[in-house]
């Protein structure tokens, strides 16, 4: 188990109201928790809990209706659009249920993409990448397109991307959903790899009970609403 | 806005390189002819134009015409005008000229036209109807009831106004009463055809013939002035006045009445199709784009998930939009200068009011290039500002 060594993430009292037209859903109500750093956690819970708006919410892809999302003793729920896009670029990591690669890119250029947005050197973005990939093991499939892998490969592709700019925190919403049990396998000891060896902090959205063999903390979701704490 | 050009040009071209290679080609060849259009239509027509003002200056005015003064009908001392004139430093010709009208008839033919008296040596430089000779010979200083008729007049050269012609050839006689109440014969000696109906329509006598039926000497109606080059008419006539000539000195531009009409409605309808080709670019472009932005809707999504700027995205597809412009100009101007203008200079078009070819200038041109360019940037921003307004959740998971 990495070294927790402080809190790197307090959401307080989120809520997440969608609405349309007199009718108002809340997928999100009031919700409250912590997220230390280096931990690895699970946002668990039964489809329609919330658990993939929270984590919209706390990967900034969505902005909450109220509450607030501290992220380095800041809360940056309420920041603009640019500054939001900065944070997502350089602090967070995202990795998608669905692979989420840009098909005519190939695996080395979808990986520096992020790198290249942050303002890096060419060189540097392509060894970068390149190390990435390897460390995910797939150095050998630099530049093979999305198309020509497997759904894992792909997977772990997302996962170099989200990697690349050394994030603070990796978000994955259901990562291996789309994946068979081999593949499940290689993502959730990469992730905890990752966690273990560079302390990472890995929030992950799963429905998957076998799942909680690999983390550290899971925050139940039910109704939109924090059911239980604690692994 | 422009920040992260790099990447912005990266995503652009990572999505053409990818992209359908004959939806490609067809969108730039659609571009290339836009602007193919734009440039064609503001030639021929500026052609039209310069084509008619050459034909004004070369066959009807020279560029600058000197009057008599205020209520007198001739002007007086027209040697040592001449002089005068001719010492201006850029004056490369001048020719006196009696201009009167006159009834012309052949047989049972008749009508009237203007007959301009000429020094056949003096009129060779301010006009080129010396060279448009379709039967005969030009006139000479001393030739004797001999007469120089446009083809409107004489007929039988395929003239707009044949209907009304002489029907005469050359050495034919034909029977002249001036305004004067003055008749004589003169006998045919040349035919012209200066491609120009209101040249066409004129008669030419010898100075020295005119002098005869008018009884005056050194007297003349207008003096046209040939100047070295066109377009610095007020110049020279500034230098004209500031010699103290007390005559009406006036520029060509004057007596272009109706043909200005007619080139000023020549810019009107270049600018309007000018702008309607422009306003077709704006809509193919917007609809390539458009299309674009949704079919990569999800596309967009991710890349401004994982943290890419809105402006990078943007310009991502502005690139695009002005790559597809600029090749298609490029391609444009290919077929211009290469195919579309040798044409036209061995296939000049007839109009009445002479031969036009394409006038093409390197500034129209730019303009036009500019123009798309500026249609193509608009084109590609709309489209995707509108898809990167829309939230993160909804492009990538929107309906």
């Amino acid at each position: 188990m990495t070294d927790v060594t402080g809190p790197i993430l307090e959401i307080k009292e989120l809520s997440r109201i969608y609405g349309m037209g007199d009718v108002k859903v809340k997928a999100l109500n009031k919700v409250s928790f912590g997220i230390k750093r280096g931990e690895f956690a699970a946002i668990m819970g039964k489809s329609g809990s919330g658990k993939s708006t929270l984590l919209h919410q706390l990967g900034l892809l969505d902005a909450p209706t109220s509450g607030e999302i501290i992220f380095g003793g800041k809360n940056i729920s309420g920041l603009p659009e640019s500054r939001k896009a900065k944070f997502r670029l350089s602090k967070f990591g995202y990795v998608f249920q669905e692979y989420a690669l840009l098909p005519e890119l190939t695996a080395l250029e979808n990986v520096y993409l992020p790198a290249m947005a942050l303002g890096r050197k060419k060189e540097e973005y392509i060894k970068a990448g390149t190390e990435v990939l390897e460390q995910v093991g797939l150095g050998t499939r630099l530049h093979h397109r999305p198309r020509e892998m497997s759904g894992g490969e792909q997977q772990r592709v997302a996962i170099a991307r989200a990697l690349i700019n050394r994030p603070e925190i990796l978000f994955a919403d259901e990562p291996t959903a789309n994946l068979d049990s081999a593949s499940t396998k290689q993502i959730l000891e990469l992730f905890k790899e990752l966690n273990k060896e560079t302390a990472l902090t890995i929030l992950m959205v799963t429905h998957e009970p076998d799942d909680m063999n690999y983390v550290s903390k899971v925050i139940w979701l039910k109704d939109g609403e924090l059911a239980e704490r604690g692994a | 806005m422009f920040n992260n050009v790099k990447l912005s040009s990266f995503l652009a071209s990572r999505s053409m390189i990818k992209g359908n290679k004959s939806t490609q080609l067809l969108i730039i060849f659609i571009m290339s002819l836009i602007f193919v259009n734009l440039v064609f239509i503001g030639s021929i027509f500026l052609g039209v134009t310069e084509a008619t003002n050459k034909q004004v200056i070369n066959s009807l005015y020279s560029n600058v015409v000197i009057e008599p003064k205020k209520d007198e009908k001739y002007i007086s001392d027209v040697y040592s005008l001449e002089q005068k004139i001719r010492a201006v430093p850029g004056v490369v010709g001048i020719s006196a000229q009696y201009v009167t009208s006159a009834t012309l008839s052949y047989k049972d033919k008749h009508g009237a036209w203007a007959v301009r008296s000429i020094n056949p040596d003096d009129e060779m430089k301010v006009s080129t109807n010396h060279n448009f000779l379709i039967a005969g010979e030009y006139l000479s200083r001393l030739d004797d009831n001999e007469i120089l008729l446009g083809k409107e007049i004489s007929g039988g050269y395929g003239g707009d106004l044949d209907y009304s012609s002489l029907g005469v050839k050359v050495g034919d006689s034909i029977d002249v009463l001036f305004d004067n109440g003055v008749k004589r014969s003169f006998k045919v000696k040349g035919i012209f055809d200066a491609n120009f109906i209101q040249t066409n329509t004129m008669a030419y006598i010898s100075q020295k013939e005119m002098e005869s039926i008018v009884g005056l000497e050194d007297k003349a109606s207008q003096i046209l002035v040939k100047t070295r080059d066109n377009g610095n008419e007020d110049r020279y006539i500034k230098q004209f006045l500031e010699m103290g000539i007390k005559e009406k000195i006036k520029p060509w531009t004057v007596y272009a009445g109706m043909v200005k009409n007619i080139t000023n409605s020549f810019d009107m309808i270049a600018m309007m199709i000018t702008a309607i080709g422009l306003f077709v670019a704006v809509i193919t472009i917007f609809i390539i784009v458009y299309t674009s932005t949704i079919s990569k809707r999800k596309q967009i999504g991710i890349l401004r998930a994982v943290g890419i700027e809105e402006s990078v995205i943007i310009q991502s597809y502005i690139f695009q939009a002005l790559f597809f412009v600029i090749c298609g100009i490029f391609i444009g101007l290919i077929i211009i200068f290469f195919a579309i203008k040798p044409w036209f200079i061995e296939h000049p078009l007839k109009f009445p009011i002479g031969l036009a070819s394409l006038m093409i200038l390197p500034e129209k041109v730019s303009m036009n290039a500019i123009s798309l360019i500026i249609a193509a940037f608009a084109a590609g921003f709309i489209p995707s500002w509108m898809a990167v307004r829309k939230t993160i959740i909804d492009t990538i998971w929107g309906d």
